[in-house]
């Protein structure tokens, strides 16, 4: 968790304060500043030094509002440096407030490059924002604008352009406060300060991108983003990073129904706060990896691979399933809980023992929010029941079942192709995988979305339920993972033993999807 | 000169008064001696400073004996307490705590040992002006000289009152005089003033309770206690009492630092003292307090110099420090000056003082040289109205906002012949100036 949210949680047991906001009574947290309040009430209070998650400087003076208290006349009030006291009435509205903020906002732009076209915050920029909503149609300054460097490379993940800079420090806060390694600073003095790295060394750390996102202008860019899409062609999702088993809040933003190009951070008190890692932002090559595996793909005899569609390939692996009946079900740690509770039942149908493929942790972990564990859905699929078996453990004890069930995104990578490929013929293998490697050893082999195109829960380190949404359309001839599953069992179900009375054959077995599938069985 | 009484510049005059022996002939460290001796209570100190109605001589004129009232109660908040003695003094025209800290050093440090009594301080920094190097050696050397003595440290004069005295050497920065600003320099940090809420007084130097005073305000206590608040009451005026340093420069016959009454008409000080206008020539404009105050004209120089007088002539008293424009000088290049120095100076935090101050001084430029346009002299005045007042973290952009805004008020017809005639006379009808890209 991070700081910032633990600073969040302690500061509740202070007592509450009475005050009017734009006319409307209001219980306060006092140990917060007025801005927050103002935000809690819904209000827009513009702000760029500020953030939530930092500590407040008051540096950038836009968040002016009107403010009276006790006997003295109502004042314009820097509202993030402003504590909440009983009785304040406060106006956001005020005339003077906003002519506060317009001038501000003149001073802001005074130096500021307008590269608006060019500049990959523009649509999420606060600068725009505000200026759009109370700054002045004109700008009145004919004096040179400050050339600075436009593009000073601060390490493999931020680009800085200067010129662009409203100098609001969040970015110097952030490596204070957040990983506490500060490495940003303000160089020089008044009109001459520019933002730099000591001794221009480049940045480190796995935060490195949570600075594109608290830039509130477009001075901190991703290299990774960089002219890359406008902001506003892309189609953003609530969902949950795939990193590790914090599974921090993000949003999953994808370009034209297709490529994902940004993970962001989503605000998650009891996750993530405001942040996330480097590993799980740029953990876009999974996602986005090319040739998918649409519908199913059977090996026969011939020992060729053979392009069926899903309900095809799901028979011959219900078949294979019945003759060769003691099967081990490997989940990937990717699948979520709902799918997780139908493989169980599967399982329970076949009379398999369900486990997931748990592979070792990595050196990531530190002390924010990366644990280090590979695993999304670990505690989630612990919790239905599944073992958790490392890789080398399934890759021993496979040859010693008749057959076996893989389900899940990135086993292939898991498990090694390579590995696969040396499993005894005998064994056979039916495979549900967002992709297919060509080998002997898989006898049938069924395509299913991976984790940006399906929806579901999955239970981080802590217990917190975190929801996978779908970001873009399945690719076609993919069924979603769950009806896959259903699909199979209800297969399984129909020619199980003592079938002829469907549904009371297998305890424990859930009710299949009913409709024209089912009939086509 | 005028008949009236005399304390500020008295032990400067003795030959080697800065010397430890010399300054204790001249009485220094007996207001200090008659406190440990006589069962006066920091409370009853603090009032006597109240009652004499002494206001802080580093600018803003606030009553010390109320500042020192603020410090919290020492029986019930136990952190550390300290002053800081602001001796940055850095505001243009200004150099009269350098005469204090050069000639007197001792009257100083018994000023210091009075605030520490009376609000219980543990300890006392010195924070001085990087450029004033002699000041500073002179009151290093009187702080060990008065540590020998047992004047300084654990127990001073036998008694169970303690404290110790540090020095700290600015380097070069303006907004290091600004109180938060100085305390953020002392802690090592960046000259960045802090936002108030929290007052010094609560949350000052590494977060413990601070009162930041300046080196005459200080240098006012010792006489007010050995001589006591009435008699202090009978100099100056009835809400600005006491004498004051006026540094007086410019074009004067002699510059220098007087020692003046509060309340004195600015005409008298300009020529009973400083041997009026130099070279005969006429007044054209004079700044009162301090570069931060502003314009004034010619016909305000009757204006008494006192706190109220000259809040109603719609300037300050500032520092005190007089500057004087003879009538050949250029208002808008002055002015220029004076934006160069904030814009120089500011410290950048806030958005309206980084790119305000450096806008006005690009607009001065501009007009200076003769490619002013109408429309330019509005701008000044709006842009300085979203730089002041009160809307930054310290008063460094009300400074710079005060003077422009006084220029517009006072001497719009030169603003108006600039623009009209081509910059300042000297320029005119030569090639247009090449204009300077200020601040890249
Ligand atoms: C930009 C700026 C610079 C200042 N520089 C000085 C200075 O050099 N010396 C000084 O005594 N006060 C200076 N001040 C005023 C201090 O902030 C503070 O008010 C003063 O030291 C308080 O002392 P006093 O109450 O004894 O006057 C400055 C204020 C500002 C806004
Ligand atoms: S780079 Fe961005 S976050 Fe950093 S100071 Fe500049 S505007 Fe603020
Ligand atoms: S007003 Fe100017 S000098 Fe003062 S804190 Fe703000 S930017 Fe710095
Ligand atoms: S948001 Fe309040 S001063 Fe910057």
């Amino acid at each position: 968790m991070s700081q910032s949210e633990a600073k969040d949680s302690g500061a509740r047991d202070t007592a509450m304060v009475t005050i009017t906001i734009n006319g409307r009574e209001v219980e306060a947290d006092p140990s917060k500043p007025l801005i927050a309040a103002c935000h809690a009430e819904g209000e827009e209070v513009p702000h760029y030094c500020y953030h939530p998650g930092l500590s407040p400087v008051g540096s950038c003076r836009i968040c002016q509002v009107g403010v009276q208290q006790g006997q003295m006349p109502p004042r314009v009030m820097a509202a993030c440096r402003t504590p909440v006291a009983e009785g304040m009435v406060v106006d956001t509205e005020a005339p003077k407030a906003h002519d506060a903020r317009r001038e501000c906002l003149e001073f802001l732009l005074k130096n500021h490059p307008l590269d608006c076209p060019i500049c990959d915050k523009a649509g999420e920029c606060t600068l725009q924002d505000y200026s759009f909503d109370e700054g002045q149609g004109e700008g009145r300054s004919v004096e040179p604008r400050r050339k600075l460097d436009k593009r000073k490379s601060l390490g493999d993940v931020i680009v800085l352009d200067q010129e662009r800079c409203i100098l609001c420090s969040r970015c110097v806060r952030f490596f204070e406060e957040v990983p506490e390694t500060p490495q940003l600073c303000i160089g020089e003095r008044g009109s001459h300060s520019v933002v730099e790295t000591f001794m221009n060394r480049p940045l480190t750390g796995n935060y490195q991108g949570n600075l594109a996102d608290i830039c509130p202008v477009g001075a901190l860019t991703l290299k990774e983003f960089r002219f890359q899409a406008r902001v506003w062609n892309l189609h953003k999702v609530a969902s949950t990073c795939a990193g590790c088993s914090r599974g921090c809040a993000v949003t999953t933003e994808v370009l034209r129904k297709h490529e994902v190009k940004r993970f962001r951070p989503r605000h998650e008190p009891a996750v993530n706060g405001y942040w996330m890692c480097d590993t799980g932002r740029f953990a876009l090559e999974a996602p986005n990896r090319e040739h998918r595996l649409c519908g199913g793909i059977l090996r026969g005899g011939s020992g060729q691979a053979q392009p069926v569609d899903t309900r095809t390939a799901l028979e011959v692996a219900r078949d294979m399933l019945i003759v060769h009946g003691e099967a081990l079900i490997v989940a990937s740690p990717f699948l979520t809980v709902e799918e997780g509770r139908e493989l169980l039942a599967l399982g329970k149908t076949l009379g398999a023992r369900p486990v997931f493929l748990s592979p070792e942790p990595n050196d990531l972990t530190d002390d924010l929010l990366h644990t280090g564990d590979p695993c999304p859905n670990r505690r989630g699929l612990s919790e239905l029941g599944f073992d958790a078996l490392p890789v080398e453990e399934v890759l021993e004890t496979l040859p010693s079942y008749e057959s076996a069930l893989l389900v899940g995104e990135r086993l292939i990578d898991m498990l090694g192709a390579k590995n696969l490929a040396t499993l005894p013929t005998a064994l056979r293998v039916v495979l549900l995988e967002c992709h297919y490697v060509d080998s002997p050893s898989i006898d049938v082999a069924v395509g299913i979305p991976n984790h940006v195109e399906r929806e579901g829960t999955w239970v981080n380190v802590d217990g917190h339920a975190g929801r996978i949404a779908i970001a873009r359309p399945t690719p076609e001839g993919v069924w979603m993972a769950t009806r896959t599953i259903d699909t199979l069992h209800e297969l399984l179900t129909m020619s199980a033993p003592g079938a002829d009375a469907p549904g009371s054959a297998t305890p424990g077995a859930i009710p299949s999807t009913p409709g024209a599938e089912a009939t086509l069985g | 000169m005028s008949g009236f009484e005399t304390y500020l510049l008295e032990r400067t005059q003795a030959k080697d008064s800065h010397l430890l022996k010399v300054a204790r002939g001249l009485g220094t460290y007996g207001a200090l001696k008659k406190i440990l001796d006589t069962p006066l209570t920091p409370k009853d100190v603090i009032e006597e400073l109240k009652e004499s109605g002494l206001r802080g001589r580093g600018g803003a004129g606030f009553p010390t004996g109320l500042k020192w009232s603020f410090m919290p109660d020492a029986d019930k908040d136990t952190r550390k307490r300290y002053l800081a003695l602001n001796a940055d003094e850095s505001e243009p025209g200004t150099c009269k705590d350098r005469v204090l800290m050069r000639e007197d050093p001792h009257t100083v440090i018994e000023g210091c040992l009075i605030a520490a009594f009376a609000m219980r301080l543990d300890a006392v920094y010195i924070y001085v002006r990087g450029e004033y190097r002699v000041p500073y050696e002179r009151l290093a050397v009187a702080i060990e000289e008065a540590r020998t003595a047992g004047l300084v440290g654990p127990r001073i004069l036998g008694s169970d009152f303690s404290c110790e005295i540090h020095m700290h050497k600015g380097a070069g920065a303006y907004i290091c005089g600004e109180e938060t600003g100085l305390m953020e320099s002392l802690e090592g940090k960046r000259g960045h003033p802090r936002p108030k809420p929290p007052f010094p007084a609560g949350f000052g130097l590494w977060g413990q309770p601070t009162t930041v005073n300046n080196v005459e305000t200080i240098y006012n206590a010792p006489f007010i206690l050995e001589r006591g608040a009435q008699w202090f009451r009978s100099m100056g005026t009835k809400k600005s009492p006491g004498n004051f340093l006026c540094g007086i420069s410019g074009h004067v016959e002699k510059p220098g630092v007087y020692e003046i009454p509060l309340g004195m008409p600015a005409r008298q000080i300009l020529d009973e003292f400083a041997g009026g206008v130099w070279k005969k020539r006429a007044l054209k404009a004079w700044i009162p307090g301090g570069s931060s105050t502003g314009f004034l004209k010619p016909d305000a120089i009757d204006t008494s110099m006192d706190h109220d007088s000259l809040k109603e002539a719609q300037s300050m008293f500032g520092t005190g420090a007089m500057i004087i424009l003879d009538e050949t000088a250029s208002v808008v290049r002055s002015a220029l000056t004076l934006m160069n120095f904030y814009e120089h100076e500011s410290c950048g935090q806030c958005s309206q003082c980084r790119e305000g101050t450096q806008w006005l001084a690009q607009i001065f430029q501009r007009i200076h040289d003769g490619q002013g346009r109408m429309e330019d002299i509005q701008l000044l005045e709006d842009l300085a109205n979203g730089m002041a007042p009160g809307k930054t973290i310290c008063a460094l952009s009300d400074a710079a906002a005060i003077p422009t805004h006084s220029v517009i008020r006072n001497f719009k017809d030169e603003l108006v012949e600039y623009v009209r005639e081509g910059g300042h006379p000297d320029l005119r009808g030569k090639q247009p100036a090449v204009h300077q890209e200020v601040g890249v």
